[in-house]
C-alpha cells in the first residue's frame, strides 16, 4: 500500500534513528557534475541477456533511441566491474566521440568507423553513455543501473 | 545556513547552472529520500542505489519539469520508485525507466514541518501498534518485531497495516480540527 511506505518514511525521519549517510548526501552533491545542459535523452527501447558459460547470466544488450539516434549497449559485469560495448547508429560521421560515464568515472572513447566504442574496468552503479557530435546536441541514455 | 529559497527557485536556479542551489536540493529532502528507500525495505547500499538514481532524475528532468514547486514530492516518488524496481530486480525494458508519473499525493506526509505530531500521536495509541510502530520505524524486521512483541511472525504485517490506518485516521483528525 502506497500510503504506508510513506507514513513509514515519516516516522522513520521524525525518529532520528537512521538518519542519511554522509556518503549518500555527498554522492547526490556529486551528482550534480553530471548535468549535461540540454541534452537530448534516449530512452530505453529493447533488453535481454544472453546466457553465459554453465548458465552463468552473460552480457546484458540494451538498446536506447532518441530521434535519429540509437545506442546499442553490451554491458557485462565481472570481477566486481562493469565493460560496455557498444554502437551507435547510423554512423554519426567523423569527429564524434562518447563519454561512458557513471558517477565516480567517465571514459571517453572515439567512435570507430561502424560507431563502436568499449570502455572496461567501470565500477558498479549507474552507468549513461553520451554521444558528442559536432553540430549537434549531445544525446545521452538514460541512466541505468549495473550492478552484479 | 539552510538555503531560504523556495523550491520551485532551487530547481530553477540548478537549471541555470547554480550548484549551491543543486547542494539545497540535497539538504532540503536528502533525508527523506533515504527514509522512503529505508523504509521499502531497501538495505544500505540499494537504499543508496535508490537514492542516487532519483536525483539521477532530475538531472534527466532538470529542464522539464511539470511542477518544480513541488519537486519534494516528485523525488519522493520518484525514490519510492526506483526502490520497488530495485526490489523487482526490474530490467531497463521499455516504459520501465520512464518517469512521466506524476508525484503521489500520499507523499506530502512527509512534506509536513510537525513530523514530531506523528510521533505524538503514536504514543496515544494502544498497544500493541505503539511499541510495533515504534520497532519497525527503527529497523527491526518482522521477526524480532514478532519476538518482542509476542506476536505470530505471520502477523507483524497486517497488525503493521492496522496500526498505520489508525494513525492515518488520527493525523487526519487532527489536521481536520486545526
Amino acid at each position: 500500500m502506497i500510503e504506508d511506505e510513506y507514513f513509514l518514511a515519516a516516522l522513520r525521519l521524525a525518529s532520528g534513528h537512521d538518519p542519511i549517510p554522509g556518503h549518500v548526501a555527498a554522492a547526490a552533491r556529486d551528482a550534480y557534475g553530471l548535468l549535461i545542459p540540454h541534452a537530448v535523452t534516449a530512452r530505453p527501447a529493447g533488453y535481454s541477456t544472453a546466457r553465459g558459460v554453465r548458465g552463468a547470466e552473460g552480457p546484458q544488450m540494451i538498446r536506447f533511441v532518441t530521434d535519429g539516434l540509437t545506442f546499442d549497449l553490451e554491458v557485462t559485469v565481472g570481477d566486481g566491474l562493469i565493460d560496455v560495448a557498444g554502437q551507435v547508429g547510423p554512423v554519426p560521421g567523423h569527429g564524434c566521440h562518447v563519454d561512458v560515464r557513471t558517477p565516480h568515472l567517465t571514459l571517453t572513447r572515439r567512435l570507430a568507423d561502424k560507431g563502436q566504442f568499449a570502455a572496461t574496468g567501470l565500477p558498479p552503479g549507474w552507468l549513461s553513455v553520451v554521444c558528442h557530435r559536432p553540430g549537434h546536441a549531445p544525446v545521452a541514455t538514460r541512466w541505468v543501473r549495473v550492478r552484479p | 545556513m539552510p538555503d531560504a529559497r523556495q523550491p520551485a527557485e532551487l530547481v530553477l536556479a540548478a537549471a541555470s547552472g547554480d550548484q549551491s542551489a543543486w547542494d539545497g536540493l540535497v539538504a532540503r529532502f536528502g533525508a527523506r529520500m533515504w527514509a522512503v528507500a529505508r523504509a521499502c525495505g531497501l538495505g544500505e547500499q540499494d537504499a543508496a542505489d535508490a537514492v542516487q538514481g532519483a536525483w539521477l532524475r532530475l538531472l534527466e528532468h532538470l529542464y522539464d519539469l511539470k511542477d518544480p514547486a513541488g519537486v519534494g514530492a516528485w523525488l519522493a516518488t520518484t525514490t519510492r520508485r526506483e526502490a520497488l524496481l530495485l526490489l523487482k530486480k526490474a530490467k531497463p525494458g521499455p516504459g520501465v525507466l520512464d518517469v512521466t508519473h506524476e508525484p503521489d499525493p500520499e507523499s506530502a506526509v512527509l512534506e509536513a514541518d510537525g513530523n514530531r505530531l506523528l510521533w505524538k500521536t503514536v504514543a496515544t495509541l494502544k498497544e500493541p501498534c505503539r511499541s510495533l510502530l515504534t520497532l519497525v520505524a527503527t529497523d527491526l524486521g518482522s521477526r524480532q518485531v514478532a519476538v518482542r512483541l509476542g506476536l505470530p511472525v505471520g502477523s507483524v504485517g497486517p497488525t503493521r497495516a492496522r496500526c498505520l490506518q489508525k494513525l492515518r485516521t488520527l493525523i487526519s483528525l487532527q489536521e481536520t480540527v486545526q
